[in-house]
């Protein structure tokens, strides 16, 4: 036989279903011929039914402006991302500088269709942009400033022109996707455009500026990514293809 | 909206915080701030609460590089907020680390006698009943109460051992309920 007191050490683990079967039963059976028990049980239920109506609590207004201004701050010194940690050390200006060459040129082969035999223009793919690139030839292989803003541009040239086409075919399937999921794509699409406005901005105000053209690149394949991902998911749909559908949209959320 | 979505829209949140987007960290703090705030009222106390939102806000902004999505941006500021509170009653309760609150050195007469002592529970005397227990039990009954956490999350969050998190529950739940029986029927719980 136990005593109350073993009784009512259990009685939280009772109210949050953590006893075994046979420890609730014998719980159960005491409490049922125990009114002090099953006062305690009762108490203990109304307690932490409660706590669960404890929502949360409004803070007041003026914590937002001491966050953002302590934010401003903390930013020049403290950036969150790793570009803008580097700093001045000039190994990593010229390390940066190789690499923004190597996105650029990347960026330029990876949007570039093969130089077309018939001179044709060349087009990007429905379900994949980058899929008609592989063999793209880079043909200029100077090293002047000249040849790599016109490598920059070029490559910024083909982004936006995938980036159309895209467009243009999933303003063609709206209505094909789940709203909720194209209301998602859409508030992500516009994030990104944001982004890219910013970056071309900044740019236009430092051309030179490493991290500035790496967060352009960086948005233009996100978008691509997005915008590819949407065309799928309308190609899944039109076939009928849920849980391909269900895959892709999973896929987004680890990929973006 | 599906959690795989829900995670896409995270992710491109939490990047757009990273590149300083205009109001993207903005958006971040209006959506969490009152859970989060509500914790650390509920945690340490309102006059430190509103310093320790700057802090979760301040430490998540600089650690948002390390988000990656494996779980929802809200869960992942909840566990920053939660960490910045234990700091916090660490730094002031040093028997917080061995979670050995008074409770253990008073063993509660746990009503024995009695029977149910309470009626409605009023929200206001709940919150100012929990601002006075210790702090070891108060978080405890915060995160799973409150919070809705499990032991296993509690016991990671605090450091704790899941037994220790259970007992420290029932002591607080049995503190909460000494402090709310009305007058007169204190003596029997």
């Amino acid at each position: 036989m136990r005593t109350c007191e073993d009784i009512q050490a259990r009685l939280s683990l009772l109210v949050d279903g953590g006893l075994s079967a046979e420890d609730q039963a014998t719980v159960r059976s005491h409490v049922r011929g125990c009114a002090a028990c099953r006062g305690m049980l009762a108490d203990l239920d109304r307690l932490r039914a409660a706590a669960r109506e404890l929502g949360p609590i409004a803070p007041p207004d003026h914590l937002w402006l001491e966050v953002a201004g302590q934010i401003r701050q903390s930013a020049p010194r403290q950036m969150p991302r790793g570009p803008r940690r580097i700093g001045r050390n000039p190994l990593w200006q010229w390390a940066g500088l190789a690499a923004a060459m190597l996105l650029v040129t990347f960026g330029a082969y990876l949007v570039r269709p093969s130089a077309p035999q018939d001179g044709s223009a060349p087009a990007a793919s429905a379900s994949s942009p980058t899929a008609t690139t592989a063999g793209a030839s880079n043909p200029a292989a100077g090293g002047s400033v000249e040849t790599v803003a016109q490598e920059l541009n070029m490559a910024l040239e083909h982004y936006e022109k995938a980036i159309g086409e895209l467009e243009t075919m999933a303003r063609a399937g709206t209505g094909t996707i789940d709203p909720a999921l194209a209301a998602t794509m859409q508030k992500n699409l516009s994030a990104i455009d944001q982004a890219i406005a910013q970056s071309r901005t900044a740019l236009v105000e430092q051309p030179s500026s490493e991290p500035a053209r790496t967060s352009l690149f960086e948005a233009l394949r996100r978008k691509i990514s997005v915008l590819q991902t949407t065309v799928a998911l309308m190609n899944q749909m039109r076939l009928g293809d849920a849980d391909g559908a269900a895959r892709l949209a999973a896929g987004a959320g680890k990929k973006s | 909206m599906t959690d795989a979505v829900r995670a896409h829209a995270d992710l491109v949140l939490a990047e757009q915080c990273r590149a300083n987007a205009p109001g993207a960290f903005e958006e971040v703090y209006r959506a969490h701030a009152p859970r989060l705030f509500g914790l650390a009222c509920r945690m340490v106390g309102r006059p430190d609460a509103e310093d320790l939102l700057q802090e979760i806000f301040l430490t998540a902004y600089r650690k948002l590089g390390q988000y990656r999505g494996d779980s929802a941006l809200g869960t992942w500021l909840f566990r920053v907020g939660t960490n910045v509170c234990v700091d916090h009653l660490r730094s002031r309760h040093a028997r917080f680390a061995h979670m050995a609150d008074p409770i253990d050195d008073d063993p509660i007469e746990a009503g024995a006698q009695a029977g149910a002592v309470l009626g409605v529970v009023d929200r206001l005397d709940l919150e100012r009943a929990l601002a006075t227990l210790p702090p070891g039990c108060r978080t405890v009954f915060v995160l799973h109460d409150v919070e809705g956490l499990e032991h296993k999350e509690i016991a990671s969050l605090v450091g704790i051992s899941d037994g220790t998190s259970k007992s420290q529950l029932h002591k607080a739940r049995l503190r909460l309920r000494r402090a709310l029986a009305p007058t007169g029927t204190q003596g029997r719980t």
